[in-house]
């Protein structure tokens, strides 16, 4: 294994390891644009540039990129000395020769590699007294990415994602030097399902969205570490908001589930968290406190119950929960309520790749059946669509909205439903079930509070609460703790971490018991 | 418990201190040199302005009502970089960006509300304003208000004041 030395500090690495990993692994962060880790390593941007001190008694040698040198026996490397920052300097100046720094309209500015380091390295006046080359502005490159070639650098870091990592290449460079730009080739598109992975590749702002684009500058955002609940993959995000709305989801860097990557249709599942809300709980159609919510609630689930019997109640667990809830609710639904009757409800399946995208498109679907031993796993949804029109479903008590049924269906649902004695909705959003419900409990989406979930995979993740709450929503445990006190049943705990503590034994129980 | 009482004894005055008469007389003898003085403008220490009819010289950098400035074709210079929102401490500058039809412009403010009442005139946002498009030296007052939301002067009443700037960006002001 070929040891080194970077700005005066021994490592020894593996073989095949380049310089700028090296460095990157002793604390030195060698500034560059096209270099990315999940792409190939073409060296065009010039920015890494580093020197390597030539052998005693040779002249001094040319400096080299650092994202291409591999490291060998003996090197010894300097990313700070004077030639390299006079390098930097003038590689700069060449890269804003045509760069129109038209910061205050572009929506990189404040994210923007080439900001940082002009301010870093560079920090002089143009010295260009001709006019700058025009390219194409505002150039919609797909249905999610716009172009700007004046901004454009030339990393080709989003023409190598097309061709490594989706595999659809719909992008090139045309023309040569100056007049270089990048384009979709004749007739195509970029239109795959990642595309709005180039946006976050791209140092400069040459690919913008156009979902996000003129929405928020980017230093008015505030970051919280969450999970996409698109799909079952449960890609790691960062999500952004800004005044208690979401502006928009950026891949967070997990290698165990999506690396740097997200899909298209996950970023724009943000407008969920803000659509169509339960604004507040509601009985009978009308809106009340919480206090009182929960109090007539309790009075209307037990009287209801004790009329109709525990075997005519129904309880839907969601898989788009979290853990802390599913584990609240399946106490509630046990011991509090005592309905022998469980469903699983949640979105229907959808499309699925072979990358990212899986066809479940529940969050928490191994959450959910990881809490149960296996002989007592809820039925699937089409057993509450036969239950019902059999007519032996008098009391229904549904978390989430969400209806895992298409077409016909799905209208037999909405019907069957509507000639239950009780039907008790906690529910983020309204959707059709909403109208329908006699008693409407707002839920807190994942974005509004901490949660565990398990993806497709079974790794668990947890999110942290990035909104406040919208409207009255509350995490849905917290309901069902206050619930089931109020039907004199009360739950064992009566804070999150007391919950996990009992939550994460009995997942750990039953997951053993189904390996074995 | 009886509280404890303290006797004060009042002065005694005389006839005149008790009809005041003297003191009136002290009192117009000083309106009156005042009235002699600024009619005859004995001294350049008259401060006295017309107020309508005369106004004070306020001094070149008084920071009056906002305005936004425009370009050679009466479009609005802002481009909604929210940097003066950002910069503003008081959070009066509300904006809400949008893509232009021209395709010269890009990005334009498509809201643009300044809410007067919250302003402290500190005119870090004229600072901030990358392409001279906000500026506070209209000399204008703010206006008196009945109303709160009248004190919200939106894109269009703030370029009734605005006049047409060629500042190039990045480059020297011009007037």
């Amino acid at each position: 294994m070929p040891k080194c030395t970077i700005n005066g500090q021994a490592i020894e690495v593996d073989r095949g390891v380049t310089v700028i990993q090296a460095a990157a692994e002793l604390g030195f962060d060698v500034p560059h644009f096209c270099y990315h880790p999940a792409l190939s390593v073409p060296a065009n941007c010039r920015m890494c540039l580093i020197e390597i001190e030539p052998p005693p008694g040779r002249p001094p040698m040319k400096l080299q990129p650092a994202c291409y040198t591999q490291v060998a026996e003996g090197m010894v490397v300097q990313t700070e000395s004077e030639r390299v920052l006079q390098a930097r300097r003038a590689v700069l100046e060449f890269i804003l020769v045509n760069h129109p720094v038209d910061c205050p309209i572009c929506d990189q500015a404040g994210e923007c590699k080439l900001q940082d380091y002009y301010m870093d390295y560079d920090a002089q006046a143009s010295r260009v007294r001709t006019s700058k080359v025009s390219k194409a502005k505002v150039l919609p490159l797909g249905p999610e990415v716009v172009y700007d070639g004046e901004r454009c650098i030339l990393c080709t870091r989003c023409v190598r994602f097309c061709d490594e990592v989706t595999g659809t290449s719909e992008l090139t460079v045309t023309e040569r030097g100056d007049r270089s730009e990048i384009r979709t080739f004749a007739g195509r598109e970029l239109d795959n399902a990642y595309s709005l992975c180039t946006v976050d590749l791209c140092p400069v702002g040459a690919l913008t969205s156009r979902d996000f684009r003129f929405k928020c500058r980017v230093w008015l955002l505030t970051s919280t570490d969450s999970i996409c609940t698109g799909c079952s993959r449960g890609c790691s995000i960062h999500l952004e908001h800004h005044r208690n709305e979401i502006q928009r989801y950026r891949p967070r860097f997990n290698p165990e589930i999506n690396e740097y990557w997200m899909c298209d249709a996950g970023r724009h599942t943000y407008n969920e968290v803000h659509r169509d809300r339960v604004q507040a709980p509601a009985v009978g159609g009308q809106a009340l406190t919480w206090p009182r919510a929960y109090e007539q609630t309790a009075a209307r689930l037990k009287a209801a119950v004790e009329a109709h019997g525990a075997d005519a109640t129904a309880f839907v667990f969601s898989p788009q929960a979290a853990c802390e809830d599913l584990y609240a609710a399946r106490g509630f639904a046990e011991g509090a309520l005592g309905a022998t009757r469980h469903y699983v409800g949640g979105r229907p399946e959808g499309a699925g790749d072979d990358f990212l995208i899986t066809p479940d498109k529940n969050p928490n679907r191994n959450g959910l059946l990881v809490m149960f031993p296996r002989d007592r796993r809820p039925a699937p949804f089409q057993r509450l669509l036969a239950d019902l029109e059999a007519g032996e479903i008098k009391v229904l008590y549904m978390m989430g909205s969400e209806i895992p049924l298409d077409g016909e269906e799905r209208a037999r649902f909405l019907a069957a439903v509507a000639k239950v004695d009780l039907f008790v909705l906690q529910a983020p959003r309204q959707d059709e079930l909403g109208p329908l419900a006699h008693v409407l409990l707002p839920a807190a989406t994942h974005a509004e509070k901490e949660g565990t979930y398990v993806n497709c995979d079974g790794i668990a993740q947890q999110t942290r609460q990035g909104l406040q709450p919208i409207g009255g929503a509350l995490p849905e445990w917290q309901v069902f703790v206050q619930l089931a006190r109020r039907l004199e049943k009360p739950l064992a705990y009566s804070f999150v971490k007391q919950l996990r503590d009992e939550m994460f034994k009995v997942m750990e129980e039953n997951s053993a018991a189904a390996a074995s | 418990m009886p509280a404890k009482t303290l006797v004060m004894e009042r002065g005694k005055r005389s006839f005149w201190v008790q009809s005041y008469l003297p003191e009136v007389a002290n009192g117009l003898a000083v309106t009156l040199k005042h009235l002699v003085r600024f009619i005859t403008r004995q001294e350049e220490s008259v401060f006295t302005i017309n107020y309508p009819e005369e106004k004070r010289q306020y001094p070149e950098r008084y920071r009056g009502l906002h305005r936004l400035m425009v370009r050679e074709d009466g479009q609005v210079r802002c481009v909604a970089c929210m940097c003066c929102s950002t910069i503003c401490p008081a959070n009066c500058i509300h904006i809400v960006a949008a893509e232009h039809d021209d395709a010269s412009i890009e990005k334009y403010p498509r809201i643009f509300v300044i809410d007067e009442l919250r302003c402290i005139v500190c005119g870090l946002c004229v600072e901030a304003c990358p392409c001279d498009a906000i500026r506070m030296d209209s000399g204008v007052h703010c206006h008196s208000f009945t109303d709160r939301t009248t004190a919200f002067l939106n894109r269009d009443l703030l370029m009734n004041l605005g006049t047409y700037s060629a500042a190039k960006q990045g480059g020297e002001r011009s007037f």
